[in-house]
């Protein structure tokens, strides 16, 4: 086999490792993961078989003639949920089946889509603020209480992105922000207000629920992905457990019950 | 039927799915189809609840509407279902029966007195409540996607072909 072939079996076997971490770390399923890098296999003439860990992708590419060029493994970066970056690679995993784009060309793509920004930090925490206001309404919540849901939201998922920058573990990331967000409800209920504490105090550390973590085990449990899904599953559980440990802490210090 | 409550709950669920969306940084393009998702779910479940429908089941039918509409508009805005359908969702989520059972259980570590019975009757009550919800939204966003039985929505077809 010449030269140019190889290298570029290395190149697309690089790529596509690059595209499943980069799923595998924003929070897409197993069968996403699995099925996007298989559709950029094809496209460029090879069988990918692929083998998804919790923090881990591994990968081996086949000829068509069943040879094996390639096998290689990565683990993912330690990144949050993004899902400006699975709809990006998604699209772009169609117009490479169907523009014929050069590997070249998917790679810079590949990486434009990784340095797009997120949202404005106050605008993230605003609409996020507005999303604990309205969940408390949900509940039966009245203006007063939605109030309180704002301006809790708002402190702790300030703690909570403050932390994630201080490089805490995850789990105690959430910690912080739901010890900030039921210290700030709490205070309230504690100042005499007559407010209903249920509402006020539930409501404020619901920005926390890992509701990605616990959708995605349960697609990939029903997708046969189990061990994926158990993984998953545990990791929700942590993260609510942290919620919870949170919200006991709070409760401790303003003697509620 | 308070319509009223319902439609003003269902306009603030939209927002909850807004805000989860900026939080898990969805493309701009989806932002209002969320708030529509979310509202539509939060319409049917508490339209379900007025009629004395069981609060699982409720979220259920919810859950099952967000991720059939899911696949229309993964067509037309270009994204993934579970885009739409992840932070849409999420209004659905039971966080009071979730906080009563954390509350429950931490109050089951204490002495056992003349209510400790109640308690724990209400704590797996609300703990059941909890993990049903959460399993039927699960089941009710991934159904669609398996019914259609492909592997992508690309692939399914919204009107038959008239060719």
């Amino acid at each position: 086999m010449d030269q140019n072939k190889i290298s570029e079996t290395k190149e697309l076997g690089s790529l596509l490792l690059d595209v499943g971490v980069s799923l595998l770390s924003s929070g897409a399923s197993c069968s996403r993961i699995r099925i996007t890098m298989k559709r950029l296999a094809t496209t460029y003439d090879h069988e990918a078989h692929i083998s998804i860990a919790p923090k881990s992708i591994s990968l081996t590419l086949n000829d068509e003639d069943d040879n094996l060029l390639f096998n290689g493994m990565r683990s993912t970066p330690a990144q949050g949920v993004n899902f400006k970056t699975i709809s990006g690679i998604s699209r772009l995993s169609w117009d490479a089946v169907e523009n014929d784009l050069s590997l070249q060309q998917v790679r810079d793509e590949l990486n434009r889509l990784l340095s797009l920004p997120h949202y404005p930090r106050i605008i993230i925490l605003i609409f996020v603020s507005l999303a604990g206001a309205a969940f408390c309404f949900s509940f039966g919540g009245k203006p007063p209480e939605m109030i309180i849901a704002f301006g809790a939201t708002f402190c702790g998922l300030f703690i909570r992105q403050e932390a994630i920058k201080k490089k805490f573990n995850p789990y105690i990331c959430v910690f912080f922000g739901s010890l900030v967000a039921s210290l700030f409800a709490g205070a309230f209920i504690k100042a005499g207000l007559n407010i209903n504490f249920e509402h006020a105090f539930a409501t404020s550390v619901l920005f926390l629920i890992p509701g990605v973590p616990l959708i995605n085990s349960f697609t990939d449990l029903i997708d046969g992905n189990i061990l994926n899904g158990i993984v998953r599953g545990i990791n929700a559980l942590m993260f609510s457990m942290a919620i919870a440990f949170g919200l006991l802490i709070a409760m401790l210090i303003y003697h509620l019950n | 039927m308070d319509w009223i409550i319902i439609l003003s709950k269902a306009f603030w669920c939209g927002w909850a799915a807004l805000g989860f969306g900026i939080l898990f940084n969805v493309p701009p393009r989806t932002l209002f189809a969320l708030w529509v998702g979310g509202a539509i779910g939060g319409f049917l479940k508490f339209t379900m609840l007025q009629m004395t429908v069981g609060v699982v089941f409720a979220s259920f039918i919810g859950a099952a509407a967000v991720g059939i509409l899911s696949i229309p508009i993964a067509h037309f805005r270009h994204v993934p279902p579970m885009i739409f359908a992840i932070p849409s969702v999420i209004p659905l989520i039971p966080g009071v029966f979730a906080y009563r059972t954390m509350l429950g259980l931490i109050k089951l570590t204490g002495a056992i007195g003349a209510d400790y019975n109640m308690i724990l009757s209400e704590t797996v009550n609300n703990g059941a409540k909890t993990l049903f919800i959460i399993m039927s939204l699960a089941i009710g966003v991934a159904i669609p996607m398996h019914v259609m039985r492909k592997e992508s929505a690309k692939n399914i077809r919204l009107k038959k072909s008239t060719k």
